[in-house]
């Protein structure tokens, strides 16, 4: 069970509005980020329990975005989400947690969630 | 014997030689350069003759003998002349009149009784140094035109006539101021001597001599073969290969036939008459000239697979004759030039001279064909590995496109599933609850993207088919404008139409707006700084011009050439998601080209970009007449 909130990290606004709703009507605490560099910021201020990372993105990607954890010293969970083909590749060029392959169910997001995170917050 | 004898028998001897290895030649190759030379070398034989048969007999020569002798001193500069002509071209008029002036002097001496008058014997040295001059000057122009083995004949020719004149000059000078006689005739020995040799080498080089003023060339160019390959156009190497070939054999020019297998023809890429040689300058036209298998020297050649020689094409091919004449070709050497069995063309080196060449010539001809052959295949499997890598490209960009154009889809139906999810089970856990619409909209916009996105990738497949025009009806191509420019005018990129009269032409209306509003579009969106965007319509040519103009980022020049194709993207656009799949301009020329126009682009980066389609249309659009 993690403390922190879920940081959503996506260039495309629809996604990331769409899935933040999906976790807080679950109840999970939820912060967005429109890109790596973004995401950093927040991490800067506030340690997530969780990262939903999208791979390809301007200003900064995806591995721009862990390499900048590293260079932190920070090792948070990360969750990758891709349209890619390579989801699986990159998730373990990152050394993340797992990924999930766009389009994706909400229960299939939900699982992975709560699998890495826990259940919300009561 | 003295030195001095010594010498002028030596003289002698090299005279009466050269006379018969000249003979012999003229003989086994009835040219008339060679009878010329054989005539010159006669003359002076039997001038030399006649000297040691009335010193050996110690007669004195009869007066008909001494005009005999006299008249063939007289030929010389005559058969020089013609030797001029052989090798170059004498005026017609100086020709005749030398011949009349060889008759009237020949007529004198025998005729004048006891011996010529003063004021005669004059205009007989004006005849002949004048002919000598000219003939020596000839040479020395000749020389200075030509390069290679001709170039060093024509120096050796020059350097004859040039001693020959000198030793006229010093017998004269020894009749008029009669001084040291030892000297004065040991000069004009080593003169005439060395004007016998001039000649010999110059007319009727031996073999060995030959080959040896042919070598630098040869080597020169082989030495460059090897490089030759890598040259950016086959255009290039083929002119290389011709320079290198006439260089090697002091020919006018040389022409390479490219073997076309599907048109059955040779194609020259110059006409073979080498009148770039003449200005000097590299060729720069293109103009081609065709030759079938089994037609003229090179089509022959080429069909035979052996390599031939026509000493004088006029006589040796009189079919033709006409058009030898016309591209100034007489003497060619032809050899094929082929690659194992892969018959690649012929290499044809010529000159408007027959006496330029010699028999043993083909077989440089053919040494150079194959040394052709090894560097056109060489150059053909590098085109074939460009083509390779070119396919590879092609397929790779594929694969990046198709890659590409997976996640561009899927980000769209990202959206639209989970929310569409989202949706469903809210209304599911709270039946009460008011619509969301956040959510809604949301779906709308994303399930508009996703169709914008599948009709686009339809329309680039039906550019591939040709299949993009549909329905076509009469339409005013101004009016079309107008009503996208209207729709896309806005206080940050006003939309200016500038259009005189009416554009009518048969379209499908649908496409020619989609071609219109998506240069608009682009203008507004490659302008985020704001800007006129400026539509024109107007008719040039015959045809119905439109023209799309912003003040936006512009294009980088390296991208120019590849904006319309398939998936290419600005390299300075670094819009992923807006930039959409660079499918737009590919579709937009396929639009202009399947209506039978065209789309074209000029841009400058920082200032601004402007399409422009020609479409064509119907004529003038005036009152009609009935």
């Amino acid at each position: 069970v993690s403390d922190g909130t879920i940081l959503v990290v996506d260039d495309d606004p629809s996604i990331r509005a769409t899935i933040s709703e999906i976790l807080r009507m679950e109840g999970y605490p939820v912060e967005v980020a429109a890109n790596g560099a973004e995401a950093l910021t927040t991490v800067e201020r506030s340690r997530p329990g969780l990262v939903l990372l999208d791979m390809r993105m301007p200003v900064l990607d995806g591995w721009g975005f862990a390499r900048g954890l590293r260079e932190r010293g920070v090792d948070l969970p990360i969750l990758v989400m891709t349209a890619a083909q390579n989801a699986r590749r990159w998730a373990e060029e990152i050394g993340a947690d797992g990924y999930l392959a766009k389009p994706f169910d909400i229960d299939d997001l939900l699982d992975a969630v709560e699998r890495r995170y826990g259940p919300p917050p009561a | 014997m003295d030195a001095n004898a010594l010498l002028q028998a030596l003289t002698q001897a090299l005279f009466v030689v050269i006379f018969l290895v000249v003979a012999v030649q003229s003989v086994r190759r009835p040219l008339r350069a060679t009878i010329d030379i054989a005539l010159l070398f006669g003359a002076v034989s039997l001038v030399i003759a006649e000297g040691l048969a009335t010193a050996l007999l110690d007669i004195t020569p009869s007066r008909v003998l001494q005009a005999t002798a006299g008249a063939l001193v007289m030929t010389l500069p005559y058969l020089l002349l013609r030797l001029v002509d052989d090798f170059s071209d004498v005026p017609r008029w100086l020709m005749r009149g030398a011949e009349a002036g060889l008759a009237l002097a020949v007529t004198g001496l025998f005729a004048w009784e006891p011996a010529l008058p003063a004021a005669v014997t004059l205009l007989y040295v004006l005849y002949f140094f004048g002919l000598e001059a000219y003939a020596a000057v000839a040479f020395v122009r000749e020389a200075s035109r030509s390069r290679g083995v001709t170039r060093r004949r024509m120096q050796a020719v020059a350097i004859g006539s040039l001693l020959l004149g000198l030793t006229i000059f010093i017998a004269g000078l020894q009749a008029v101021a009669p001084g040291p006689a030892g000297f004065w005739s040991a000069l004009s020995g080593v003169t005439a001597f060395g004007s016998g040799l001039g000649y010999f080498f110059g007319f009727a080089p031996p073999p060995v001599l030959r080959r040896a003023w042919q070598e630098p060339e040869l080597r020169a160019f082989l030495g460059r073969a090897a490089s030759l390959p890598r040259l950016p156009h086959t255009s290039a190497i083929v002119a290389e290969l011709e320079r290198g070939a006439a260089a090697a054999l002091g020919a006018a020019g040389a022409g390479i036939g490219l073997w076309d297998e599907s048109r059955n023809v040779l194609v020259f890429s110059l006409p073979p008459a080498g009148q770039q040689e003449a200005s000097g300058r590299a060729p720069t036209d293109t103009e081609e000239y065709e030759v079938r298998p089994g037609e003229m020297a090179a089509g022959r050649a080429f069909a035979l697979q052996q390599p031939l020689f026509y000493e004088n094409a006029l006589r040796d091919d009189p079919a033709y004759a006409d058009v030898y004449r016309r591209s100034g070709v007489i003497a060619v050497l032809v050899a094929p030039i082929t690659a194992g069995s892969k018959r690649l063309g012929v290499l044809a080196v010529y000159a408007s001279h027959p006496p330029i060449f010699a028999e043993d010539d083909l077989v440089l001809v053919r040494l150079l064909a194959d040394q052709a052959a090894v560097v056109l295949e060489a150059r053909a499997l590098i085109d074939e590995a460009a083509r390779v890598q070119a396919r590879e490209e092609a397929a790779r960009l594929k694969d990046d496109f198709l890659s590409s154009a997976a996640h561009d889809l899927k980000t769209p139906l990202t959206t639209l599933v989970a929310q569409a999810q989202l949706l469903e089970r809210r209304a599911t856990r709270q039946p009460g609850a008011p619509a969301d619409l956040d959510g809604i909209t949301r779906i709308v916009r994303e399930s508009e993207r996703l169709r914008d996105l599948v009709l686009e990738l339809l329309d680039a497949s039906r550019v591939e088919d040709g299949r993009l025009v549909g329905f076509v009806e009469t339409v005013d191509l101004v009016e079309i404008a107008r009503e996208i420019c209207k729709r896309h005018d806005s206080a940050r990129h006003p939309c200016l139409l500038d259009a005189e009269e009416p554009v009518v032409g048969d379209f499908d209306p649908l496409r020619i707006a989609q071609l219109v509003e998506n240069l608009v579009e682009n203008a507004v969106k490659y302008s985020p700084g704001g800007g006129e965007v400026r539509v024109r319509v107007w008719r040039e040519g015959g045809e119905g011009r439109l023209s799309v103009t912003d003040q936006g980022i512009g294009i980088p020049a390296d991208d120019l050439p590849h904006i319309f194709q398939r998936f290419h993207r600005g390299s300075n656009v670094d819009d992923r998601r807006f930039a959409g799949m660079g499918l737009g301009l590919f579709i937009c020329r396929g639009i202009a080209e399947q209506h039978g126009g065209r789309i074209e682009v000029r841009s400058t980066p920082g200032r601004g970009t402007t399409f422009e389609v020609a479409l064509p249309v119907r004529a003038e659009a005036g009152v009609p007449t009935s």
